[in-house]
């Protein structure tokens, strides 16, 4: 148990940096909502682990709404990236830079 | 989730269903049917507040949560306002109303779920459907501006987010539960527990990112400037506030129980909250858009919140919810009123704006009040807010936060006071020449929150009773 337990939070661990640095170095509004989604995975993952380690119920609850709340999220960003390529033409996040002062 | 509390979350999510069904001809109705609904829950909750039973006991009759019936209280108001203005401000502008009221009416709804629910995760959960709900308000003119300040919204909060996620995993492995209530029992108890730290310096990490404190202040004046003009409003007066610095004052409440570890945490926390103060009012000094200054202005009041969360005395939390609901109600004014100016000048440039008072005069006199308050002059609300602040760091000891957190005081008058200089005051500008007030329904909700301030300001002694009846007298088990 406590093996499988600390390979899967080096798991969450890994998936969670590769996310980060995936939304850290891509310019690509799409490429940087993968890596968005990367980086939820890898904190679900330790939610599940976490859960199987508490054996508690609540755990279960927890990490459905959390799945749901996630597809929202991904709709949402994907709403987002959908109108910015219709207003600039482009999903490049370094050209947006309108909003200066 | 507060039983008691819960029809304030209910009613306008269920009006939020109805709006697009019933004004899918009318779009006037949807304007009718969203501000009857916040109107009748600013009554209500108006009247569990101040009525006389409850006057008279001093506020002890009041068994929920006081921080959390004083927030409901604002998000009303605060929802109120900005939705009675964009009824008569989103004409012409292709905002379609069969859309933008039910986001509005969500968004309140979640605020509602996140003040008045008693664990992490439902927090977490209304948390984020605010945000969702927030981008889709941002970009509801359709402009490149709003579409740009919602994805850079986007891009640091959701990493934000995950960052809370991981805090509740561990916080789930260490506590085995995410009430509040049982986790102050286990803190208190005296267990020292490293996880349990770690975990809630997680969820700080996320919540800060998500109230916009310097370090990650990036994405806070470029959402504001970007986004629908009433929608900055929103924004900044009361959803950021909910969705970050709520949970921040929440956490903070326990940080204080710790024996030893979290200490630290305060520590970071108030040094945050000073560095915060600082830059905000040093960037807000140099700003010509007149939303953005006002973004930074909002950076350096958080400051003083989170400041004074980090202190952790019972004072100081009274300080920091009152500078809260301060904050929401002078800041709801700067933001209707610029988006006033707009309306009537076509412009927010400061360098092309002066001379407005003369076309504009309620605009104009319901701006002085707002940043005097903000600035902290007596007698009106904010002076008090911060004078509290300040007291409570004096009396523990940290006299440099004290006499820094006054000297940038004297910056944020400063700055206001230049900003309605350049705008209202001195020679009429072209664009004062053409300009005329804007219609008294744009201008009611501005001088509806001037109103308050002044209230707030003046029946200090009922709020600080209030504050100090329901949120410093229960804090302590």
């Amino acid at each position: 148990m406590n093996g499988s337990f600390a390979t899967a939070w080096y798991f969450a661990a890994l998936l969670f940096f590769i996310g980060l640095y995936c939304m850290a170095a891509s310019r690509n509004l799409l490429r940087q909502l993968i890596g968005l989604e990367v980086m939820s995975k890898g904190t679900l993952l330790a939610l599940i682990a976490s859960g199987a380690m508490s054996n508690l119920s609540l755990a279960q609850a927890v990490i459905i709404t959390m799945i749901v709340i996630e597809v929202v999220v991904v709709a949402a960003g994907l709403t987002l990236l959908v109108k910015a390529y219709r207003t600039n033409g482009g999903v490049d996040v370094w050209k947006l830079s309108s909003l200066k002062g | 989730m507060t039983i008691s509390l819960l029809q304030y979350m209910l009613i306008p999510l269920f009006s939020a269903l109805l709006i697009p069904f019933v004004a899918r001809r009318r779009g006037k109705l949807a304007e009718i049917f969203a501000n009857v609904t916040l109107l009748a829950g600013l009554i209500n909750i108006g009247w569990t507040l101040l009525s006389p039973a409850v006057l008279a006991s001093g506020f002890s009759v009041l068994a929920e949560d006081g921080f959390s019936l004083l927030m409901v209280l604002t998000i009303y108001l605060v929802g109120l306002c900005v939705s009675f203005f964009s009824a008569s401000y989103g004409q012409g502008r292709g905002v379609n109303t069969a859309y933008f009221y039910p986001l509005l009416l969500v968004s309140v709804a979640a605020m509602c779920g996140v003040v008045t629910s008693t664990d992490f995760f439902t927090l977490y959960i209304f948390v984020e459907v605010l945000a969702v709900a927030s981008f889709a308000l941002i970009t509801s003119d359709d402009g490149r501006e709003g579409v740009e300040g919602a994805i850079k919204y986007y891009l640091l909060t959701f990493p934000a987010s995950a960052a809370i996620m991981l805090g509740l995993a561990v916080m789930l492995l260490s506590a085995g539960t995410f009430s509040f209530d049982s986790i102050r029992i286990i803190v208190y108890s005296g267990a020292s527990a490293p996880a349990l730290v770690f975990s809630l310096s997680l969820l700080l990490l996320g919540f800060l990112v998500k109230s916009g404190v310097v370090p990650f202040h990036v994405w806070t004046p470029d959402a504001y400037q970007g986004a629908y003009a009433p929608v900055s409003a929103f924004l900044a007066g009361i959803v950021t506030k909910i969705s970050g610095v709520y949970a921040v004052v929440r956490i903070a409440m326990f940080l204080r129980l710790f024996e030893t570890g979290a200490f630290r945490l305060s520590e970071v926390l108030m040094f945050l909250g000073m560095v915060s103060i600082a830059v905000g009012a040093i960037a807000a000094m140099k700003q010509d858009d007149l939303k953005r200054m006002l973004a930074f202005s909002s950076v350096s009041q958080i400051g003083y919140i989170v400041l004074a969360a980090g202190l952790a005395t019972p004072l100081a939390f009274i300080g920091a919810v009152f500078h809260l609901f301060n904050h929401a109600t002078f800041k709801t004014v700067l933001f209707l009123n610029s988006a006033s100016l707009e309306k009537a000048a076509g412009t927010r440039d400061m360098t092309r704006l002066g001379g407005m008072e003369h076309p504009m005069p309620w605009t104009s006199w319901t701006s002085v009040i707002a940043m005097l308050s903000t600035a902290g002059i007596p007698p009106l609300s904010g002076f008090w807010s911060k004078l509290i602040i300040i007291i409570a760091l004096w009396d523990a000891g940290a006299v440099t936060y004290a006499v820094l957190a006054l000297l940038f005081s004297a910056l944020t008058l400063a700055y206001f006071l230049i900003m309605q200089r350049r705008i209202f005051f001195g020679k009429k500008s072209p664009a004062a020449e053409t300009a005329s007030e804007v219609s008294p329904a744009l201008l009611a909700p501005a001088v509806l929150m001037s109103a308050v301030i002044v209230a707030a300001g003046l029946l200090f002694p009922y709020f600080f009773s209030y504050l100090a009846e329901t949120i410093a007298s229960r804090m302590v088990l």
